[in-house]
């Protein structure tokens, strides 16, 4: 294990974002090879190959795409999603950056799978260097004539987290405010503009030319039993070298955050690690020899999320860390379905008194009823995003929540390194609406 | 816009509306167009880009008001945005915004006096291993610290 | 349609709340639960508002086969051996119900005390049911200003909106005006209308019923009173000859308000805000509540009723058979055949003026009107918009449209297996019925009750009219006063009696008028378009003696049995035209007539040849905002249209004429100044104004921008 270029190989030394060298290092060669298949052996290879989604829920790709209806008289549409806002997320970017052919390569080979004839690449708007880059590959590989008769759209969001939902993501698509779907319906029954759709996060179908060159076999053998192949791994938050590293799933967390990262700046200790982003519940110092895989996360009650590690020191205030965290689901709540517009809301409230030190210990357990309310009662996950991550701090560090009580302020006494922090100012301040007292 | 404006936009708008399965799904695309010809999205270009796609200036709205992106009041000729979520945060993210109301005069969500700058504290904006991440009329400048900040200031009046 | 579409009428067999219950496959699972007797509750479901969008949350069910979490059973289908909990055999679903109650709650202001909803509201009663008891939540609330009026007949209040989105779901995929939308995200969602325009829409006020809450209210309804303090009388709307179900809710003999009373085949739970909110003109400034005599050009007097019937006799006499009838096609079945009884059989009067022809041919072709949603191709043939004659029917179509319906606005080529014909035109309609093989074919009549009163004039006696040359005119009712021809014929008369509500439509045409009631102050039978008898009932007393009284005091006099009670009416006419169905038969449910196949000749209709040249054929129509009782309902004034001529768009682009340019309309002489509207529907070389608008237009007219 450790350390395994696959979806950002060949980027030492060469800009990859240029076509010719691309190919130079062997690009789009696997399309022709997909192409000379029939849809039903390529799905077959897909599924042996147990490539898993890194967009969050880990649903092997291969699977995804048997489930299309391709029977359907519809046409069938691949979508992308390159939202990417999970705080503690960067490494779609990263790949839309400096490899973008090979995520096009990985659109033609998934859209020939699913007998697809149009793809939509759906990245968020504030990505607007990365779009530039996207496109112009895409125009590039277009000219080339490597498209072939699938035609690629690369489609800017315009600031929703929301819409990295995949239901979400496809009323955006369709032109509408980004509020998920009830499912069933799923997606490859009835998505986009109500036909089968697959949808994959960036780094999923950008390594799905990997799969096809080392064939589903050989793919199979890297990285973790149950989840094979490599991921890249955004690390951020208190660590000496922050930044994205493509490990071999099943890597231990130790060896990212104190080899690859180089460990804890400033000699503090360490104190928590949120490892899929902010959405997941947090890990304490002594459950960081965990091997970086699906299944071994979810054994430690978290998730693997969208593999974006967030290292917290010593110098943070938990409270803080809850309320800044809350603060940002609240603000992206769509305010579709009733438990996370108004649970949130009230979970932000509530954080903000016992901050401030005026909170009666019964409204640590208030908070964790209204946690409790919303989870499994939501019609997406992002209310319980909100949620994993404040029930996990009062899990491990309630003595930290009940000084503030005792105290009747922060413990840190205005030294947290979170002291201060401004929560978003609202986009839309011009509506009645954002008078309101979060 | 004058008249002729309004048809010239009109042309885009359908073109976009042509890439598209659903003319529905420019709504987006037609909206960032409208807000790059007049700035931000008064009224009239709800209008303008409800006409061309066969849609309600309500519908144009709504859609908009669920987008951070869009701007339902006017704005500085320039847009700095502080990130602010965990990763930044954590990073001394609250001393760059600091400096930058200092530097500026303003609060997060304000505009500067002369109209040049709108300053606003934003959500994650994907550079978490590059803290702090400042967007600069959407362009990305990464590593902030605070001591950056009067020299980012500068740069941005001076275009 | 996203949520799929329910076919099939295959069996399913499920498990509610230990209840077995056999439903056809594809049944929600809120509807499978009633099946079984069983309630789940729920906000945002609404099944007429297209498919469910789960969002209120308050239908959490516990349903296996599924993961181990509560389900929203609207979002659900029946499926064979499922087994669904709800909060009254699961723990699991009694808690999620519960917690989503609470956080409705958490930022609703429970004003319960002056909220119009209170007593007749879902999350009053929910919450009693399924709520928690006491509040946990200690903070400040969300607060608006409110209420906000978004139109002068519906008041926002954003603090008790729970966001279900029924609203603008009705507003988006319903009616399809988009008017009414949700803005911001998150806590910050409310409903709104575009900046501070009205939502001006013809089926605006379903919302307000649509409403779980007392968010949007009518402003008419406002503080007028309470649950326990009104009766809500069922009947059906007199105002357009789609005859929707109403009831009117009064109290103290007041109408406070019209809700919808669903009948599925006819208006599938929807009314225009005219039958809403019209009911404005019974209190009107000028209604007529005793006889009036001419008393001078302008101006009437009163007199007793016993002067009255005397004078009206005395006129009736003099005019003998040379007695002309002009009926308006708003009375109901039984005003016109006592009326017709009376002149015809009392005076051999057997010359009328009838508001409607409507050829028996059609009668093979009757269907109710959701035959329309249903059907694979519509074609409509008019050349008035439809929502402006048959207002609901304008919603069936656009339903056919939804579900994948080919709606053509001219004849197609080949026949159209299964099609459904719309037009308003009678001749047109029973040509293209038969010539298309149409599968149904609806006639939309101008008036009410055209064909009820059509078939009880005819019922009244047999005799040939003579000619059309009167002595004595007796004009029956505000539509028919307000016939230019019916005037022209006035001009001729010697006398001329009239019968209605308002004395100013009267004024200047009659020597001798007798107060009318509305069609909320009475009871009798009419026949909508589809030629379905629907009853009327009488919501409030009218301020004057009713029709029949007094018509059947003075057919006395003229040796004419008449009763003065609408059923024994009814059944003599019924007996002629109806098949003998009893009064107590005609109820709001009673099935349409079966098909009657007719031999009759059909003449091929002279379809009105398009100018050639510059010109473009002039068609006007009655806007539904207009209209004696509209101009007497202030809170329908913004309704109106202002002054708008429409064109096809080809015309518009060749004259470079865009939506709101002000244009000048002209035929030799006359002109008009107006502003254009490019309307899609609309065929080429047409142009469409409403009536008062095109006074003096002949009917080939040249449009022209004015710079
Ligand atoms: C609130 C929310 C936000 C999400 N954001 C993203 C995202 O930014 N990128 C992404 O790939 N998946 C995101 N997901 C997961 C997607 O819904 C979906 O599962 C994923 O795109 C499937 O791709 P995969 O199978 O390749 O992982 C999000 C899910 C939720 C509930
Ligand atoms: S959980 Fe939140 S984001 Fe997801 S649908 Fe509900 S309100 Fe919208
Ligand atoms: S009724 Fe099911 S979510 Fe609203």
């Amino acid at each position: 294990m450790g350390a395994r270029a696959m979806l950002l190989a060949g980027t030492e030394g060469r800009d990859l974002t240029r076509l010719e060298e691309y190919r130079a290092i062997g690009g789009y060669a696997q399309v022709p090879k997909a192409r000379a298949m029939s849809s039903d052996d390529l799905i077959a290879e897909l599924q042996a190959a147990t490539l898993r989604g890194r967009g969050g829920a880990g649903f092997p790709m291969g699977r995804k795409a048997s489930l299309i209806d391709r029977g359907s008289p519809r046409p069938k549409y691949l979508v992308v999603n390159a939202d990417e806002s999970e705080p503690g997320a960067f490494k779609d970017r990263q790949v839309m950056a400096e490899v973008p052919h090979r995520l096009i390569e990985g659109c033609l080979i998934a859209a020939h799978a699913i007998e697809a004839k149009d793809v939509f690449v759906y990245i968020r708007g504030e990505y607007l260097a990365e779009y530039e880059i996207l496109q112009r590959a895409v125009d590039e590989a277009r000219a080339a004539g490597l498209l072939g008769d699938v035609d690629v759209t690369v489609y800017r969001g315009a600031g929703a987290y929301v819409c990295g939902e995949e239901t979400a993501l496809l009323d955006s698509l369709e032109g509408r405010r980004g509020q998920p779907r009830p499912r069933p319906p799923f997606p490859p029954v009835q998505g986009l503009y109500d036909a089968p759709t697959q949808v994959n996060n960036v780094c999923t179908i950008a390594t799905v030319p990997a799969v096809l060159e080392l064939g589903a076999a050989e793919f199979a053998k890297i990285g973790a039993e149950s989840s094979p192949g490599t991921a890249i791994f955004s690390i951020s938050g208190n660590v000496v070298r922050p930044g994205n590293y493509e490990l071999e799933l099943g890597t231990p967390m130790r060896e990212l955050i104190y080899d690859w990262a180089g460990g804890i700046p400033d000699g503090r200790e360490l104190k928590a690690v949120i490892p899929g982003g902010s959405s997941v519940p947090a890990l304490t110092p002594d459950q960081i020899d965990v091997p970086l895989d699906y299944d071994s996360l979810g054994a430690l009650g978290t998730f693997f999320g969208a593999a974006s590690l967030i290292v917290v020191d010593d110098r943070c205030c938990m409270v803080q860390l809850a309320l800044r965290s809350t603060k940002f689901y609240m603000h992206e709540s769509c305010g579709k379905c009733t438990p996370c517009r108004e649970g949130t809301r009230w979970m932000v409230q509530l954080l903000e008194r016992i901050e401030a030190g005026t909170a009666a210990r019964s409204d640590l357990d208030l908070l964790r009823s209204v946690g409790d309310r919303i989870l499994g009662k939501v019609l997406c996950a992002l209310g319980e995003f909100a949620v994993y991550p404040v029930r996990s701090y009062l899990d491990h560090w309630e003595d930290e929540f009940v000084a503030h009580l005792e105290r009747g302020g922060c413990p840190f006494a205005g030294e947290s390194s979170l002291e201060g922090i401004v929560a978003p100012s609202d986009a839309h301040a011009r509506h009645a609406a954002a008078e309101v007292p979060a | 816009m004058t008249g002729g404006d309004v048809a010239r936009f009109a042309e885009e708008v359908r073109a976009l509306a042509a890439r598209f399965p659903d003319a529905r799904s420019a709504t987006i695309p037609a909206l960032r167009l409208a807000q790059e010809r007049h700035g931000w999205l008064p009224p009239e270009a709800f209008r303008e880009v409800a006409d061309a796609l066969g849609l309600t200036p309500a519908y144009c709205h709504a859609v908009a008001s669920f987008y951070d992106m869009f701007h339902l009041a006017p704005v500085g000729r320039h847009l700095v945005e502080v990130c602010t979520n965990l990763s930044c945060a954590l990073s001394g993210a609250q001393r760059v915004v600091d400096a930058f109301e200092a530097e500026l005069g303003v609060r997060p969500g304000e505009t500067t006096e002369d109209g040049e700058i709108t300053f606003r504290t934003v959500e994650c904006l994907g550079g978490c291993g590059y803290a702090t991440v400042v967007a600069i009329d959407n362009r990305y400048r990464q590593h902030v610290k605070a001591e950056d900040v009067p020299q980012i200031v500068e740069a941005v009046r001076g275009r | 349609m996203r949520g799929g579409r329910v076919s099939a009428p295959e069996l399913v067999t499920l498990t509610v709340d230990e209840v077995e219950v056999t439903v056809p496959k594809g049944t929600g699972l809120v509807e499978a639960a009633l099946a079984a007797g069983i309630e789940i509750p729920v906000f945002c479901y609404e099944p007429r508002l297209g498919p469910p969008v789960g969002a209120c949350r308050m239908c959490l069910c516990e349903v296996a086969p599924g993961p181990p979490k509560p389900q929203a059973a609207c979002t659900l289908a029946a499926a064979d051996g499922m087994v669904v909990k709800t909060a009254r055999t699961s723990a699991m679903a009694a808690e999620a119900q519960n917690a989503t109650l609470e956080f409705i709650l958490v930022n609703h202001p429970l004003d319960c005390p002056v909220c119009d909803k209170g007593g007749e509201c879902p999350l009053q009663d929910l919450t009693f049911r399924y709520g928690p008891g006491n509040t946990r939540m200690v903070f400040p609330k969300r607060t608006f200003e409110k209420p906000i009026p978004i139109s002068p007949t519906i008041a926002l209040d954003r603090e008790r909106c729970i966001l279900c989105y029924r609203c603008t779901r009705f507003s988006e995929s319903v009616a399809e005006d988009g008017q009414l939308v949700a803005v911001n995200r998150g806590a910050l969602t409310t409903i709104a209308t575009f900046e501070d325009e009205p939502y001006r829409a013809p089926f605006s006020g379903n919302v307000i019923e649509l409403c779980p809450v007392g968010a949007l209210t009518s402003t008419q309804y406002r503080f007028e009173a309470r649950p326990w303090e009104i009766q809500n009388v069922p009947t059906v709307c007199g105002l357009c000859p789609v005859g929707c179900n109403v009831s009117a809710t009064t109290r103290e003999g007041r109408v406070k308000r019209i809700l919808s009373r669903n009948h599925p085949e006819v208006d599938g739970g929807w009314l225009c805000d005219k039958g809403r909110f019209a009911f404005g003109h019974l209190r009107a400034r000028d209604r007529i509540e005793d006889p009036l005599r001419r008393a001078g050009r302008r101006r009437f007097e009163a007199l007793s009723w016993a002067d009255a019937l005397d004078e009206l006799e005395r006129l009736l006499r003099a005019g003998g058979s040379s007695t002309v009838t002009a009926l308006s096609g708003s009375e109901t079945v039984e005003q016109a055949y006592a009326l017709g009884k009376l002149l015809r059989q009392g005076l051999g009067a057997h010359t009328a003026v009838l508001p409607e022809e409507v050829p028996d041919a059609l009668d093979a072709f009757r269907a109710p009107l959701s035959a329309i949603r249903d059907a694979p191709a519509v074609v409509v043939l008019c050349d008035e918009p439809v929502a402006e004659r048959a207002p609901i029917v304008d919603l069936w179509i656009k339903a056919a449209r939804r579900r994948g319906a080919r709606i053509l606005t001219e004849i197609p080529e080949e026949p159209l297996e299964g099609a459904v014909l719309v037009s308003d035109d009678a001749a047109r309609c029973a040509w293209f019925a038969r010539d298309l093989g149409a599968a149904a074919a609806f006639y939309l009549p101008r008036t009410p009750n055209g064909r009820g009163v059509a078939d009880a004039w005819s019922a009244a006696a047999d005799g040939e009219p003579g000619d059309e040359e009167p002595r004595l005119l007796v004009v029956s009712r505000e539509l028919a006063a307000a016939d230019p021809s019916v005037r022209a014929l006035a001009r001729r008369a010697e006398a001329v009696v009239g019968i209605g509500m308002f004395e100013d439509t009267f004024r200047g045409l009659c020597d001798l008028v007798l107060p009318g009631t509305s069609y909320l102050e009475r009871d009798g039978t009419t026949v909508n378009l589809e030629g379905r008898l629907q009853r009327q009932r009488r919501a409030v007393i009218a301020p004057c003696p009713d029709e029949l009284a007094w018509i059947a005091r003075l057919a006395e006099r003229f040796g004419v049995e008449l009763s003065p009670h609408a059923s024994v009416v009814f059944e003599e006419v019924s007996a002629r035209c109806y098949g003998g169905i009893g009064f107590g038969d005609v109820g709001e449910r009673t099935p349409l007539p079966a098909r009657a196949e007719s031999r009759a000749p059909v003449a091929a209709p002279a379809s009105a040849p398009l100018p050639d040249g510059e010109g473009l054929r002039l068609v006007t129509y009655r806007p539904l905002f207009s209209g004696a009782a509209v101009e007497r309902t202030p809170e329908l004034q913004f309704m109106r249209p202002d002054g708008e001529v429409e064109l096809a768009p080809d015309d518009a682009r060749a004259r470079g004429i865009r939506t709101g340019d002000p244009v000048t309309v002209s035929s030799n002489g006359t002109s008009r100044e107006l502003r254009a509207r490019v309307a899609r529907d609309l065929a080429p070389g047409l142009v469409r104004i409403p009536r008062d608008d095109a006074a003096g237009l002949h009917d080939v007219v040249e449009v022209s921008g004015r710079a």
